[in-house]
Order: C-alpha cells, then structure tokens, then sequence
C-alpha cells in the first residue's frame, strides 16, 4: 500500500502555479511527487502546509526543482527543511506567513 | 560378590543386612523386628542398612540406637566389653531399657546429640552397670554422634566405646600401694608403722570401704591394732578376737592356714555398716592373713570390699598385695625393736665373756705349757732332719705363742680385776727400757714400708715399772700403730712435763673418729669399718695397756685426728710413794727384752706381705689362717634365706676352702675359675654376692668389678675381692672400681664369713627397695623406660613388653630404636618420632603422641611422657618415660574428625557430582594420598571414572583398570589393600562403585585405616545417596517450579523477580502472573501463600491457576478475588494467602485492582513523586468468604513505574514496612533510565539483606508504556503503517508534537535505509523496529538482515541526507553493520 499523498494543482492569487500536497511523503510516493514536479514546469509554489511526514526521499526530489521553487510549510516540518539544507536553496514560507503566496479561494 | 540390579530397590533380605557378623548378625536376624518401630528390615532405609553394616563389621565395641524407640543394636565386640548378660536380650529393644540403669547418666547426652546433631565425647566416665548380674563400678571412654536418616534428618546415634575401667581401678589401687610402700625409713614402732598404713588405707575408700588390722598375741587371741573407714566401737570392730573361738566376728582361725577367707556380712554386727566411698555399705569383706616366713602370720587383714566390683584375680591380688605390705612394715618394725634389745643383750653378754674368759684362762696355761715344752724341743731337735716338719711345727709354735699371749692377756685381766695382780715396782731408767722395746718392733715396721724414729731422752729421775706389765703397754701401743697405719712414720718419745714422765707413741694412721675416742680404752670395743692391715684382735689390748698404766699410777691418753694420725701419751709419775710399799723392788740389772715380746712381733709380721725370708710367709698356703674352731657355723647365725654366693678365684685349693667355708655357714655356692667365666654365669643367673680374687688371668677382679658394675642388671650386686696385696692404696684401687668391700689375705674364716654376712644383708636390704621399685615398675600399665644420655633405652618393665613386643632380653636399644616406623616406607610417622625423640633429649620434661610399630609389624599409637632424672647409682643424666598404649583413643578422634570432615564437604555439595568429587578430596588429604579414583559401573564395561587429578578411565594404566573392575566382585564395604594403595566397593545412586586410594609409595595401609576407609565408604555411600536424592527432589522442584511459578513469556514492559527462601528448591508461596486477556488487557497478580518450601508451593500453585482462570472469565480483580475467596477456604494452606490482583490496560496505563490483605503496590512518575495503591484494600484469601471486596482505579500516567511485591522484600524485623516501602521507592526513582528487566535486578539488588533474603520474595515490575515493537517485510509500502504505529504510541509517551515528528523522521530514515539497501536484492525481509521509553530517555532500534552500502552522497545525494538527518535530529545514533545485518540504534532525551 502507497503512502497515502494527495496532490492537486492549482494557481496562486498572483496566477503562479501551485502545487498543494496533502499527507505523508516518504520512498514508497516520491514518485508521484517528482512526477506532478515535472509536470509543471516553471516557478511553482509548493504547499506542503497538509504534509504530517516527510523524509530524505521527499527531500530528494524537492533539492533537484530547488532553484524554481517556493514552499510554504507547517512548522511540523521546519527542522527537516533546515537541517537538510534546501530552506538555503528554496524559499519557503511558514503556514501562518502573511507574504506566502495565497491560494486561490475554493482551489485548494 | 554380585549386585543384584537396582539393589536400591531391593533391600537385601535380614539374614544378609546381617552377615558381616556371624553369632550377633544371627541373633539380630532372630528379633521381631515387625513388632518394633522400625519395622521389618525389607523396609529399612539405606542409611540404617548402611550403618548397621559398618557396626557388624567393625572390630571396636559399638552400639547405637535407632528410630523413634531409639532401638538398640550392637557389635560382637561390645557384647564382649560391655554388654554381658544382657545379650541378647537386649538386641531390638528400646536403648532406654536396655541401659535403665545408666539413663539418668546417658540419656542427656543422648538427647543433646539428636537435638543438635553434635557429637559427644567423654572420657572415663563412672558408669553403674547391670551387665553381670550385679550393679557394677565401670569406666567408658566413649562418643556419641548422630545418625542420619536418608534424608539427613537425625534419627539416631552410634556409640564407639572403649572400656577404661581397668586402668581407672587399676590405677587407683597402684596408688594405694605406692603409698603403703612410700617412705618407710621414719617408721621406727609398729605403732608408727600402723597409723601410717591406716592413713593411706583411708584415702581409698572405693576399694577398701573399711578395714581391720588384728594383730595375734601371745596368748591365742587377735588384738584390734588398727582401723579404717569405721568408727570406734562399732560391733564389727571388737577390741579382741579369740583365736579358737567359732562364734567370732572374724574367723581368726583360718589363719593357721594361712588362707583368705571371703565373710558375707550380714550377721548382726554388720548393721548399719558405713559405705566408704559408695552409697551402701559392702556386704562382704576378705580376711587376708599378714603372713610371717617361715612363721605363723602377725595377724590377719580385713578388708571390706566394693560391693560394685567382682572380687576377681585382680581385687584378690591387691589385698592380699596390701597386707603383704603390712605384714613386711611390722616385720621392718619387729626387727627394729628385736635389734635394740639384742645390742642391750650383747653389752651384758660382754660382760659375761670377760668373766668366763678370765675364769678359764688359768686352766689354759697349764695344756699350753705342755704343748710349748715339747714343740720347742721338736724344733731343736728335728730342725736339720726335714724342712716340711719344721715349718709344720713353726705353725704350731707360732700359734701357741699366740694362744698364750691371750691366755696371759686373759689371766692379767683377771688378775687386775680380782686384785691379785702380783707386781714388782723396780726402779729403772724409762728411756732406755722403752727405747729397747721399741727395737723389737723395728724389723717388723721397716718392713711395712714405715719410718720409725724412737726418740728417748732420759728422764733425771727414775721411774718405777713393773718390766713386764711395761712391755705389754709399750708393745701393745706399737702393735696398734703398725696395725693402722699404711704409710708414713711411727714414733715414740719419752721426756718429763708438768713433773710427770711422759712418754708418747705417734703414727700416721687412720686415726680414731672423734666419736669412738671416749670408748677407745673399753674392753671389748672395736672400731667398727676401721681400716687396718688385719682384723685380728680381741679388742682389749688398749683396756688392758690402761690397766696397766694405772696399776703404776699414771694415766694414758689418745689424741687423734681422722685420717691423720693418733698419739697416745702415757704420763707416770716419778718416785715410789704413789705405790703400795710391798710392791717396790730395788733395781735389778736390765735383762734382754723378755720372751713375752715375741708373740707381739710374730702376730705383727704375719700383717705385712709376706718375704721369703720371714718366718711368717710360711703360713698356710695362701696366707689364709684358720684357727681351730672358727671354721664352723656353728658361732656364725646362718643366713635367714640361702643366699647365693659365686666364688671367682683360678686357686683351686682356695675355691675349695671357701667354698666349704660359705657352704658350712648355710650359702649356696658357685665357684668359677676366673672373672670371664664369672661374667658368662652372671648373665644368666644373678647371685646375692660375688666373693672374687684380685689377682686372676683373662678378667681379673678388679675388670669383673667394673664389668658388673656397667651393667644394669648386675650394678647392684655386692662383690667382696680378696687379695693378698695389703696397703692402702690396693684396697683404694678395689673400693674405686666398685667392690663393696675388700678383705686382705690372709684373712679368719669367721671375718671372711662375718664380711659375707653383712654384704648379703646390706644388698637385700638394698634388694627390697630394688625389688619393690620393679615390682612397682612392672606393675605400671603402661610401658616404662628409661633412657640413657646416648638415648638408648636400658631398662622397660613388662607393659613394656605387652605393648611394643621387645623385651628385656635385647636391652640396651639403641637409637634409632627398633620400634621407630621405618623412614623409608613410612616417612611422615618416622619424622614424627624422630622430632618427638629430639625433644625427649632437650627437654626436661614433656609428653607427646606418636606412631610406632609393635615387633610384630602393626601400628600402634602412643602417648609418652617423660622427664629428665639423674641416676643416683652412676650420677649419669637418664630419661625416665612412660607409652600409654592410645591406638583406640587416637584412631577414635581421626575417625570422628575424618567423618565431620566428610559429612562437612558431603553437606557443602550441590549434586552428586559434587558431592562425590569434594569426598574423594577428602580421602585423598586424609591418606595423603597421590590420587583417589571413583568408579562407576552403569552399564556396559567402560565406568564413568571421577579422579582427584582429574584422570579419564582411559588413561589408567591397565593394570589399575582391572583392579578396579575386579574390586565389583569384592563384598560391600570391604576394604582389599596392596603395597601401593587400598579400594573398597560401595554403593553409588549410578551403580556400583569402586573407590581405590593410590597411596603412590610403598606406604603400610594398617587394618586402622582399613577400618577408616570402610567407616568413611559407609557415609559416603550414604551421602551419596542422600545427595541424588537431593537431585533428584530439586529437578523435581524445578520442574514443578517451572509449571507453576509464573508465565513463561511475559507481556512487554515487565519484569518480574522470584526469590524463594528455602534453599536448593526454587519455589515457594509467593508468586506472580500476568495474563494477557482476549481484549489485550492484562491481568496482574502478585501473591503470597502462607509458609514456606514445597508445601506452600503446591498451594500457590493451585490459587495461581484458578485466579488465571478466573480473570480469562472476564471477571474484574475484586470479583475474581471474592471467588478466590471460595476455592481457598477449600483447600488446607490456602486461607490468609494475600492477593494483589490488577487489570491493566496498556494503551491507556488504566489500573483497575483489589488487594486480599497485600501490601500496596508503588507507582512512581517520571518526575519523581509516588503514590502508594491503597484503595481497594480488604482481608486476607479466605478469612471471610462471602464478603464484597472493594475495587480501584488508577491511571498510570506516562513513564511512570508500577511496582508489586510480596512482604518478603520490604518487611524486616524491628522497622516498621513503612520503610522498607519508602526504601523499594527510592530504588525505582534511583533506577529511572534503567530498562525495566535491569531496573528488577538493581531493586532486588538494594533491598537484599546482608545476609539474602529469609523469606520468599515475588517482584513484578511495570513502566507505562510497554516498549513499542515492530517487524515488518522490508517493502516501502510498510513504512506508513510503521509510522502510525510509533505514532500512535509516541503518543502514549506523553511527547511534545516536534520531538514526536523528529523521531518519526529518524526512525523512518532508518527504516527506508533497511528498505532500500538492505534488501534490495530480497525484498520482503523482516524489518524489526523497537521502541522504548525510559523516565528520561527513549530509545529506538531498528535492525535489519541485509548489510548497508556506506553511505555514497555523490551518486545518492538524498541516501546520505538520511543519515545526516538522523544524526541531527536524535541525540545518540550508533550503525552498526554485521554480517547477519544491520542495527541502529538511537537515543533521545525526553526529559
């Protein structure tokens, strides 16, 4: 059984992409993950605000799109980002940021 | 002998349980043993069987006692001892009845043995005995040590007895005649003599309750002259016993037989008879007669006698031993008196002789005349004709002359004394006529060797002398001086003092002692002892010269100094007016000196050594004289006993002459030829005197003296030497070489005889001391010795004999003594003798026990005690010693002391295994032995072989295989020896066993040590079998335990600890459970049964079941203790057992319980705090069934730790439980990042007393939450459920959420990690996750079977971020890859 990982595409107030993932990351759905990465090419903006867990796996994935990405994250997940290094490569937001992009309403 | 398969099982039947002893073994077989406790011998157990056999093979006296009844057995050797009549009687009864008479004596000793189970020993203990018909005095050296049962319960006793009573009597009778015999040299008056022997009788009031000395008189009747032990005027005690009266108390008559008589006393002068040293008076007393030799007895003993003793050959011989000792002190006594009446007698008989003498004198002259006449006409006439009769008949003539000197001596005397002495008182010049008397004498002392000097100055007055009564004086004086005096000068001087002539005869002789000067001029008086050159002499020369001295007035006087010399000074007075008128004479012309000096001269040269030239030298063949009637007994008292006399002298005629002398005087006489053959004879036969020559070839008398005198046996033997040497210095030569006298030839028959008289008497007089210390000595039990300064032993008695084998007969034993042990063969019991002899010669006294061996070979132990004396005969330092033969005694300790020894290390084993191998070391030092082996037949031919130099049975030596396989045919506990070593067979749990000591060198193993090993095999066997008992019971235990004691796999988060009490058993009333429920609830109960060991166990058992039962019912704690309630009031033990019993839930720490009277568990949090549960508390298990029972609740909040117990940990004697629960707290607060299981270990650790737990104690331990563990197949699609899991229970931890997400991360890093490369070539593998959570710390493991890459970050950058995330998120992370895979472990705190 895959980890359960929602991913649904959207765009942001501004019109950037928007990529909002909901549950748990780890080797068994980065797949998925790297998958919807490629399918949006560009500047995106990554809402892992709904992920409980994610690992080295996730993190993997998230470092190769590093340089065009903006995540914004629960503080669950903070230490993970800093530790590894990618909150240096990446912007990223904290939930609760009133400068993280905002969604779409109704598009989540 | 062949074993019978499972003899174990099969008890032999009674006839062979007793077969190691033929007549008691049957006689045992013959008891109803089924009508006493111990049932019939089928049923016996091993260790009676076992014991029974070592007391019937045993040679020492034994009995013991068995069973409730305490049933008595015994050995042939103790029926023999000690037993008497009441065997068999006695076989099968109980010990109580058949030693009534003792019991009050015995029977605590008894007790305390099997109270204690500690040995007893007494030595010569007073025991009343009825063993022989009557109640008797007895003796026992003795121990009791306890018997033990299979299973080692102290159900009996084994006595190993030796009976002292013959030494302790014997002993105490030695001392009564030591006594008797002491110091009798004070004892002057029978009466003396008698209060002193009733003192010593006194003190020994256990043989002698009383006594009465009679003594007879004259007229018929006994006198009373003594009495011990009953008072004055007692009825059995009369004053007088007529001799021929039938109706006397005592039976004097029987004495003219000079029998004893036994008296039963119960008449009526023997009411109310003291009991001397016992409780009831004797009934019979021995009358003993004091027996004179060769004479109707003194008198007559009685003796009462112990009525607690057999008047046996032993009790006989003492009394009539006391009375011979009485008899000879009245003898002693006796003769005193007899000698002072006869030296009264002798003075008036002195008296009498002077009488006769001077009465019958007269009528000699006449014969003598006739005799002389024609003798001096035979000499003229045949001189020329033939030279034999010539000197035939110059003997004769010199002997008249002799005769009439006396006869004329005799006649003055009896002239003076009758006042007819006829004087004729002539005026001469003193100087000259004593100057020309003394040159008579000149010849005669030149030849002695003497200087003479005759110094006369003349006087201005004249003198008035009787010529002939003045040659007498001065003749007799200078006879005297030649007489005594050996070397130096005699002189004589005449001078005027004080207006007196004076005239004085000085030698250098003996001297007078200064006691005998006053009586030196009384007739008849003789310096006894004085040396001088003969012993002739009547004794009345110097009376007479007195006499004389004062028929003219004058006076005559003696100095003299011992050893110096004697001056006599005659003093006369000048002129005539001093003396009657009709007496004085004008002066005559001097004639030549008169005929009258020739006797004198004659008699003095026959003194001197003898010159060819002199008339004297042909006197008699040997220079003996025998004047007429002197050489028979008849005037000489014959001695009392034929003594024995050897002659030694190589002159046949004079062995011939002496040899009828000493004959005729009553001597036994036997005559050799020279001092060898003297000493052959003296070997064999010692006689009561040795009368020897001086001068014989081969061993003269003075070598034959000093022969004698080396020997112990011939010191003492008197030896009188003749010789024909006179002179000081010969007769100094033989009283130093040891002669106890000396007597120069020629010599009177009568003085030979009277000198043999006094020697005889003076060596028996000397001989009753000698012969009362051998017999004192030989009457020692024990063996005595004496050694000389060399250490060799030269003198024993006969005990001596007895207990060594060596007799008299090879005396002296040198050292190294023949009875050492041989160093070679024996080398440590030779060591010990050799120090112990060592000490003997450098100390002044001492005592000590060592081995030595009996000329027969065997080993005997003895006790020795000696101290440093010195000989009063030689003045040679000499070690004086006694052996007490102590081989019963000294064996008896080492066997108590190797059984305690034994039964010690039997007791210290674990398993048989043990048990067998700390006895066969046991073994090995008591032997000192190189190895003990143990085999063990099971089955087939090969044994399992225990070995103290840890051998195998395939590394003996053949020959050593074989013995062992062929000690099986061997009869049980029967030891066989060689010269290397001894085995015997004994019974092993496995099968027969064959025990062989290897004693390694050529070492004696004695029938002692065969007796030892046999006792030793007996208790060990019966360890041996106690010990598989043991074995067997704790496997049974342990088993059992194993059932019933707890849960075999406990829930996570437990942990549980079991202390039982008893030792070696594991189990015991407390116990534990946990239970897992069907709703993954788990039941808890913690609880603890009354009393101990394997009963309580079995009643814990059956409440654990049926509470395990009762819980998987669903039912709550308070409810299944109300039904517990119910099945323990059923069951016997079960009542008051106290219960915890909880439901726990482990996912919410929710504690729902109920306590039956158990102390309150403790629940500790993280931060420190306790709480103590102690709601839901009510009584004990049973006490009020029926009763509801109140039920609890309580959350155990995360990290905190449940602790349960059973009193055993907490209660102590005087401290309230309060501080031992206070005490458990802190241990588990102290233990707080402690895993559970070590967190159990450190609590039990803490709370143990110094000393380990007295009681059971049950543990069980619990921390919320139980640990998280996880396996999972090494796929991704496991990791989510894994995460939720350890979500779910970080949750439980009670966890802040960021911790929760970081050690979600790291253990999912580790996991996908063992996803990835660990099994990425097998997918599917088992991942296992564990998670933990102490008070302050939590710790996570995830292991793996497959091995890791290192980590490689330029090909798998994220792979590498794994770790390093890992690494920062946890505060401990270790990898450790193996290759049976791969474990991390990490750690956080969570504090």
């Amino acid at each position: 059984m895959t980890t359960p990982l929602s991913l649904v595409p959207g765009r942001c107030a501004d019109g950037r992409p928007r990529l909002t993932a909901a549950g748990e990351i780890d080797m068994s759905n980065i797949g998925a993950l790297a998958q919807a990465l490629d399918d949006t090419p560009g500047p995106l903006v990554l809402d892992l605000t709904e992920v409980e867990y994610l690992d080295s796996a996730g993190l993997s994935v998230l470092f190769a799109h590093a340089d065009r990405l903006e995540l914004i994250a629960s503080p669950l997940l903070t230490p993970v980002l800093t530790i590894s290094g990618l909150a240096d490569l990446a912007t990223v937001h904290a939930t609760d940021d009133p400068d993280a992009p905002g969604g779409l309403p109704g598009r989540q | 002998m062949a074993r019978p398969e499972n003899a174990e099982h099969e008890p032999p039947a009674a006839e062979e349980l007793f077969a190691a002893d033929a007549v008691v073994g049957r006689d045992l077989a013959r008891v109803d043993w089924a009508a006493t406790p111990l049932g019939a011998p089928s049923g016996w157990p091993q260790s009676l069987r076992t014991t029974v056999s070592i007391l019937l093979s045993s040679r020492f006296p034994m009995w013991m006692a068995w069973g409730p009844d305490l049933t008595f057995f015994c050995n042939a050797a103790y029926r023999r001892d000690t037993l008497g009549q009441k065997y068999p009687w006695a076989l099968g009864r109980p010990a109580g009845e058949v030693w009534a008479e003792i019991w009050d004596d015995i029977g605590p000793r008894i007790d305390t043995v099997l109270r204690t189970g500690e040995a007893t020993w007494d030595e010569a203990l007073l025991l009343f005995l009825e063993r022989s018909g009557y109640t008797e005095e007895s003796y026992h050296t003795f121990s009791y040590s306890p018997l033990r049962d299979d299973e080692g319960q102290v159900v009996g006793m084994l006595c190993v007895v030796s009976e002292d009573t013959e030494r302790v009597i014997g002993e105490r009778r030695m001392a009564t005649l030591r006594d008797l015999g002491s110091d009798p040299s004070v004892i002057r008056t029978e009466q003396e003599m008698l209060l002193f022997a009733g003192r010593q009788l006194d003190r020994n009031q256990s043989d002698l309750p009383f006594t009465l000395t009679y003594l007879l008189e004259d007229d018929g009747t006994a006198r009373l002259a003594a009495a011990t032990g009953l008072p004055g005027g007692h009825p059995a005690a009369p004053a007088a016993v007529a001799f021929e009266d039938p109706d006397a108390v005592w039976p004097a008559a029987a004495l003219s037989r000079s029998e004893a008589t036994l008296v039963r006393l119960d008449g009526a002068p023997f009411a109310e008879l003291p009991g001397g040293a016992w409780p009831e008076p004797p009934t019979q007393a021995l009358v003993v007669p004091l027996l004179r030799q060769g004479d109707t007895p003194y008198g007559f003993l009685v003796a009462a006698l112990n009525r607690y003793r057999a008047l046996d050959d032993a009790y006989r011989g003492f009394i009539e031993l006391t009375a011979g000792q009485l008899a000879t002190g009245i003898a002693s006594a006796r003769s005193y008196q007899a000698q002072q009446r006869r030296a009264e007698e002798l003075a008036e008989l002195d008296r009498a002789k002077t009488a006769f003498f001077s009465n019958i004198s007269h009528e000699f002259r006449t014969p003598l005349t006739l005799i002389m006449g024609p003798v001096e006409e035979l000499r003229t006439r045949l001189a020329p004709s033939d030279e034999h009769v010539r000197e035939e008949l110059d003997v004769i003539h010199r002997n008249g002359l002799r005769l009439g000197k006396l006869v004329n001596t005799l006649l003055d005397f009896a002239r003076i004394e009758a006042g007819r002495m006829q004087a004729r008182y002539e005026p001469v010049d003193l100087a000259t006529v004593t100057g020309e008397l003394a040159s008579v004498f000149r010849s005669a002392i030149d030849r002695a060797g003497l200087d003479f000097h005759v110094d006369c100055a003349a006087p201005d007055r004249p003198v008035y002398l009787d010529r002939g009564m003045w040659e007498k004086v001065v003749l007799n004086l200078l006879s005297n001086a030649l007489k005594f005096t050996f070397e130096g000068s005699v002189r004589v001087a005449t001078g005027e003092r004080d207006g007196r002539a004076v005239v004085t005869i000085t030698d250098t002789g003996i001297g007078v002692p200064a006691a005998e000067l006053p009586r030196l001029f009384e007739r008849f008086h003789r310096i006894e002892n004085a040396r001088s050159r003969s012993n002739e002499g009547s004794g009345i020369g110097l009376a007479l010269v007195r006499e004389l001295v004062g028929l003219h007035g004058g006076t005559i006087t003696a100095d003299s100094t011992e050893g110096e010399g004697t001056r006599f000074t005659i003093s006369l007075p000048f002129g005539a007016a001093h003396l009657p008128p009709e007496a004085v004479a004008p002066h005559t012309p001097a004639g030549a000196v008169s005929a009258s000096a020739d006797p004198y001269l004659q008699e003095a040269l026959r003194w001197l050594p003898a010159d060819p030239g002199a008339a004297a030298g042909a006197d008699g063949a040997d220079g003996v004289t025998q004047p007429a009637g002197e050489t028979g007994a008849a005037h000489v008292p014959g001695p009392a006993a034929r003594a024995r006399v050897l002659v030694v002298d190589d002159n046949a005629d004079m062995r011939e002459y002496l040899t009828r002398i000493l004959t005729g005087a009553g001597y036994e006489v036997d005559a050799v030829a020279d001092g060898q053959e003297a000493l052959d004879v003296l070997r064999t036969n010692v006689p009561d005197l040795v009368v020897s020559d001086v001068m014989m070839p081969r061993v003269d008398g003075l070598q034959l003296v000093a022969a004698l005198r080396a020997d112990a046996r011939t010191a003492a033997v008197p030896v009188l030497l003749l010789s024909a040497r006179a002179g000081q210095e010969a007769s100094i030569e033989g009283l130093r070489a040891g002669a106890d006298d000396y007597l120069v030839k020629p010599f009177a028959a009568a003085e030979l005889l009277a000198r043999v008289r006094a020697n005889v008497e003076l060596a028996r007089l000397r001989g009753h001391q000698a012969r009362w210390r051998t017999a004192l000595v030989d009457s020692l039990q024990e063996a005595f010795f004496v050694c000389d300064d060399t250490g060799a032993v030269i003198e024993t008695n006969t005990a001596f004999t007895d207990i060594l084998g060596y007799g008299p007969e090879g005396l002296p034993y040198a050292p190294i003594h023949p009875w050492w042990p041989d160093a070679d063969t024996d080398h440590e019991a030779h060591r010990l003798v050799s120090e112990a002899f060592d000490r003997l010669r450098t100390s002044a006294r001492g005592s000590y026990t060592i081995p030595v061996k009996h000329r027969d070979g065997h080993r005997l132990w003895v006790t020795a005690t000696f101290a440093q004396a010195q000989d009063p005969d030689s003045g040679r330092a000499v070690t004086v010693g006694t052996f007490r033969d102590v081989t019963a005694e000294h064996y008896a300790i080492q066997r108590e002391s190797a059984l305690a020894a034994l039964a010690t290390v039997l007791s210290r084993a674990t398993s048989l295994p043990e048990a067998l191998s700390a006895a066969l070391g046991e073994l090995r030092t008591l032997w000192r032995a190189r190895c003990v082996l143990a085999a063990v037949f099971q089955h087939g031919d090969t044994p399992s072989l225990t070995a103290t130099d840890a051998s195998a049975w395939q590394d003996l030596t053949a020959e050593r295989r074989r013995a062992l396989t062929d000690l099986r045919e061997q009869a049980q506990l029967t030891p066989v020896a060689d010269h290397t070593g001894a085995g015997i067979l004994l019974e092993h749990p496995e099968g027969p066993l064959a025990l062989w000591i290897d004693l390694g060198d050529d070492r004696p193993f004695t029938g002692e040590d065969q007796l030892l090993l046999s006792l030793l095999s007996g208790h060990l066997a019966q360890g041996l079998s106690r010990a598989h008992q043991i074995d067997q019971q704790r496997e049974t235990a342990l088993a059992l335990q194993r059932a019933i004691l707890g849960p075999s796999r406990l829930p996570d988060g437990f942990a549980v600890r079991y202390e039982p009490a008893t030792q070696p058993l594991e189990v015991g009333g407390d116990w534990y459970d946990t239970i897992t429920l069907p709703d993954g609830r788990i039941g808890i109960v913690v609880g603890d049964c009354v009393g101990r060991g394997l009963e309580a166990a079995t009643v814990m058992g059956q409440l654990r079941s049926a509470c395990r039962a009762l819980l998987l019912q669903d039912a709550g704690p308070a409810q299944t203790l109300m039904a517990l309630d119910h099945f323990a009031a059923g069951i016997p033990g079960a009542p008051c057992t106290t219960v915890f019993c909880g439901v726990l839930d482990p996912g919410t720490g929710r504690l729902t319980y109920s306590s039956a009277g158990h102390p309150p568990g403790i629940v500790t949090h993280a931060d420190g705090t306790t709480r103590l549960l102690e709601d839901g508390r009510s009584i004990p298990l049973a006490v009020r069934p029926g009763t509801a029972r109140p039920e609890a609740e309580c959350l155990l909040p995360a990290r905190a730790t449940l602790l349960l117990y059973t009193d055993g940990l907490v209660e102590r004697r005087r401290r309230p439980l309060t501080a031992g629960i206070g005490q458990a707290s802190e241990a588990v607060q102290d233990g707080r990042n402690a895993t559970v299981d070590d967190l159990a270990t450190q609590v039990m650790d803490r709370l143990a007393p110094a000393d380990g737990y007295d009681d059971d104690v049950a543990l069980l331990l619990y921390r919320h939450p139980a640990p998280l563990e996880v396996s999972f197949p090494a796929e991704s699609s496991q990791l989510a459920p894994v995460r939720k899991a350890l979500r779910s229970w970080l949750g439980q931890c009670d966890l802040p959420p960021g911790t929760v997400q970081s050690i979600l991360v790291a253990a999912g890093e580790a996991c996908a990690n063992a996803v990835e490369h660990g099994h990425r070539h097998a997918p599917g593998e088992i991942v296992r996750l564990r998670a933990e959570a102490l008070v302050d710390d939590l710790h996570l493991t995830i292991a793996d079977t497959g091995q890791w890459k290192p980590p490689q970050p330029e090909l798998n950058a994220h792979r590498g971020r794994g770790v390093a995330l890992m690494r920062a998120l946890m505060q401990h992370v270790t990898i450790t890859p193996g290759p049976s895979g791969t474990i991390v472990d990490m750690h956080m705190r969570i504090a």
